[in-house]
């Protein structure tokens, strides 16, 4: 709120990372590899001027590499490994003179053998990426990386549930089918930006960041110092969707900072955006054995999983995508492996719905030629096999409050599906949340209410109103009455990241705990803390993947003109699982932007490179979707259920979205495999119709 | 150079290169609301009126300002049934691109009063919002329109 009493979005109050200042500070400029693959051989920066500061190799030889998974970043690359990988950093008083500075900066390159794509990645003889094994299980952290050996592939993870060989033996109909999905950019309005100072030995960094601890620890592996002497302050972001996650710019700024002995901020330009985290791409190849009468008994699902130049969260996001492709599904035997894959492409992270969009798209359009071939409704189909409230799922975990069938006939009957399917898609989802992990949170008493403190930070999805709303009704006050302090490290009890559409869930429970803690102890403060336990063997698959399940599904009806290739979204219906609503204006609102981000992915979006290059890295040649784009008609429901938990769903319709539109253009006879839809594609599949008949 | 213009209803002279964006004048001049975004003019998030016409920021030069009348959001009336509408309405997520969809409808409806959604769709489409909030946006629009009329609309 402003001083007008207006909320501070439409005043232009709002602050993000990008305004943040520190007296006597400097702006820095990267120096990035036009080279996807090349080692430095030498770089001269004696001509950046005498008011500035340049970061080179031997300025950071002391600092160890980090990663949020796997150990294989450097804070500057000796060798890069994509375009765009920082190779050298300037600092200058003013943001031009440092990219004028940066841009005299002379680097000499050897050019070295490249890959682009992951199933290549993996083929004997390909170029390795981190031949020196940076990538051992030894140094992962969080997840049971597994590497395998004097290859590219980072991690593999399998899922192994009964005995697959002996499934498709029983099987009297099996499809096999590939499935592609494009790199894409998160494009945030806002661009990474941060300010890092040091002070007395000790680091601060103001940024935008998903993930404050993460962020602290990762930079104390990197400069080798105890995570108390670094400070995260957070705020609010203007958009993330995954882009703001782990160590971004921050490790570079942090060494820049260091060496020039003053503040330095940095705000990325959009080119740049196009270069630092993307979206993996994917190839997956889905086998599926079901019984005449459509029940199914094997899947075998193998991923390529394109991680880029670092892994990032790349080995959890092969994980999650290898789960969420068996689907919300009974099925008595599965088998899946999922590959997380160097690349020389910019590296890719966590991007809203975390992978499951690559493999449900893959899995689910492979249910509607399936039921093609059982001749059955894709309805039908689906229902006779969805999990239902105490049936295992293939991670041998036992399902509770499953409401798939709902989700999936609510999509349904936003379309009249059942009246007449033609033209019409369905999909249905199982998408998990980050485990396992711990939200702490502590509630003060202040003199017009209460404060909150939470390192969960806010980037657009109302994870502030909903705890004032939660908090109102636990404390009886007004949700005005709550103020939510900023993340900050030093001063925000510990939270594993917000992600994974976990917040609301997670943070909300710690939060009764911290209000019981408050009124029990009659306290100042109130304490709470909710860890939920699990994760799953990555050799079987085995375990607890989710302590609860996003669920959701999305209806679409299409028209296309077979001249020219263009396809119409007559209505897009998605459907998510809410449990509790806490807020149901952000709900809503989150649930249309996932569904239109996805409407997105499925039509347009998709980063274009040649040779390692992005072909389109700006806002122009990439385009997003805006109001022109929206469907005819735009539609969406949020399921709830008396006593049930708050669930999460910042994520749940997106990834669903491909799937149903690729299985309305399905009901046409028209077979597109690849994302995005284009026209071109949907011409390739008129005309292969047309030759099949 | 020093350009002369009116910002936000005060004469100013502003201190500029002759090279330099409005966008990045009106940042030093403490107009946070108005953000660089994609560099290119397609999104909108630098979204300024001048003389009344939604103009993109980092497009125009800033000595091009000399003699107009410029107006961000922070310019507007506490009272303003725009922002207020937006309010009411929800329509917006981060807030990044709020400003400029503002100031784009507040052009729109000064030429158009009773715009359709089909109008608006148009008017707005130099304006993205990646959070996707645009059925609630296209219904701030109407309300302040409906606002405006005193509730005595056509459509």
């Amino acid at each position: 709120m402003s001083a007008s009493g207006l909320d501070a979005r439409v005043t232009g109050q709002l602050r993000y990372a990008v305004d943040a200042e520190r007296p006597g500070m400097l702006h820095a400029a990267f120096v990035r590899s036009p080279h996807a693959h090349a080692r430095v051989v030498s770089i001269d920066a004696t001509a950046v001027g005498a008011d500035c500061v340049a970061l080179t190799g031997e300025d950071v030889a002391d600092l160890r590499r980090y990663g949020c998974q796997v150990r294989d970043e450097h804070v500057l690359a000796a060798v890069a490994r994509h375009v765009g990988d920082v190779v050298a950093a300037v600092a200058a008083p003013t943001p031009r003179a440092a990219r004028e500075a940066a841009d005299r900066v002379e680097v000499r390159y050897e050019e070295l053998p490249a890959v682009y794509d992951p199933v290549e990645a993996v083929e004997p003889g390909a170029p390795l990426l981190h031949p020196d094994g940076a990538h051992s299980a030894g140094e992962a952290v969080s997840i049971g990386v597994r590497p395998l050996a004097g290859t590219n592939a980072c991690h593999r993870f399998r899922l192994v549930h009964g005995d697959v060989a002996a499934g498709f033996g029983d099987a009297e109909v099996v499809v096999q089918r590939a499935y592609r999905t494009p790199s894409a950019a998160h494009a945030p309005m806002e661009p990474h930006a941060a300010v890092a100072e040091w002070e007395d030995e000790r680091l601060t960094i103001w940024t935008g960041t998903q993930t404050p601890f993460n962020l602290r620890a990762d930079l104390a592996v990197a400069f080798g110092l105890d995570e108390e002497r670094i400070r995260i302050v957070g705020g609010t972001m203007g958009g993330s969707f995954g882009a703001k996650t782990f160590v971004r710019q921050e490790a570079v700024l942090a060494a820049l900072a260091r060496k020039a002995g003053r503040p330095v901020k940095v705000v990325l330009d959009r080119a740049e955006e196009f270069v630092t985290l993307n979206r993996h791409p994917s190839v997956i190849r889905v086998r599926l054995g079901a019984r005449r009468d459509g029940s199914l008994v094997a899947k075998e699902l193998d991923c390529w999983v394109d991680t880029g130049a670092y892994a990032d969260c790349g080995p959890g996001v092969a994980t999650k995508l290898g789960y969420a492709g068996v689907g919300p599904y009974r099925i008595p035997h599965v088998r899946v492996d999922a590959l997380a894959i160097y690349t020389n492409l910019p590296p890719n992270g966590a991007y809203r719905g975390y992978g499951a969009m690559q493999s449900i798209w893959a899995s689910e359009r492979t249910m509607d030629v399936l039921a093609a071939e059982v001749d059955l409704s894709p309805l039908e189909l689906r229902r006779r096999n969805l999990l239902r409230d105490g049936d295992r799922f293939a991670t041998g975990e036992v399902m509770h409050d499953v409401q798939f069938e709902r989700c999936l006939q609510a999509a349904a009957d936003a379309v009249d599906y059942e009246r007449d399917p033609r033209g019409k898609g369905l999909c249905v989802l199982l998408k998990g949340m980050q485990t396992p992990s711990r939200a702490a949170i502590s509630v003060q008493r202040a003199p017009v209410g209460y404060v909150i403190h939470t390192a969960a930070t806010e980037m657009g999805q109302g994870m502030r109103r909903s705890l004032q709303l939660l908090g109102a009704e636990l404390l009886g006050c007004e949700p005005g009455q709550i103020e939510i302090a900023a993340p900050d490290t030093d001063t925000s009890p510990y939270d594993t990241r917000t992600t994974s559409s976990r917040t609301t869930h997670m943070m909300g429970r710690a939060l009764e705990e911290a209000v019981r803690d408050l009124r029990t102890n009659s306290n100042e403060r109130g304490y709470g803390e909710i860890r939920n336990e699990g994760g799953l063997d990555p050799d079987s698959g085995q375990g607890i993947a989710s302590t609860h399940w996003h669920q959701g599904a999305a209806a679409a009806r299409v028209t296309v003109d077979e001249e020219t290739g263009k396809l119409t979204v007559d209505h897009l219906h998605g459907v998510a699982y809410a449990g509790r609503i806490v807020n149901p204006e952000g709900a809503a609102l989150q649930n249309e932007g996932a569904l239109l981000m996805g409407l997105g992915t499925t039509l347009f979006e998709a980063i274009e490179f040649a040779d390692g290059q992005v072909a389109n890295a700006n806002l122009s040649d990439y385009n997003l979707p805006a109001t022109g784009d929206l469907p005819t008609r735009f539609t969406h429901e949020i399921i709830e259920r008396e006593g049930a938990d708050v669930h999460g769903l910042g994520e749940t319709v997106l990834p669903p979205v491909p799937a149903a539109i690729g299985n309305a253009l399905f009901s046409l006879g028209l077979d597109v495999a690849e994302l995005p839809i284009s026209a071109e594609r949907v011409l390739a599949a008129v005309d292969a119709r047309r030759e099949r008949s | 150079m020093n350009v002369a213009l009116e910002l936000n209803g005060r004469s100013v002279g502003l201190e500029c290169e002759p090279d330099e964006m409005l966008l990045a004048v009106l940042r030093r001049e403490g107009l946070r609301s108005v953000r660089a975004t994609c560099g290119i003019g397609v999104c909108g998030a630098c979204t300024v009126l001048v003389d009344g016409e939604p103009v993109s920021g980092c497009l125009m030069l800033a000595a091009l300002s000399a003699g107009r009348r410029v107006t961000t959001v922070e310019g507007l009336s506490s009272a303003d049934p725009v922002p207020r509408a937006f309010v009411e309405a929800h329509a917006y997520q981060c807030g990044w691109c709020t400003p400029g969809f503002i100031l784009t409808a507040k052009a729109l409806l000064a030429d158009n009063p009773d715009p359709s959604e089909a109008e608006i769709g148009e008017a707005l489409g130099g304006n993205l919002c990646r959070c996707g909030s645009y059925v609630e946006i296209v219904a701030a629009i109407r309300r302040a329109a409906a606002e405006l009329a005193g509730g005595a609309l056509r459509q």
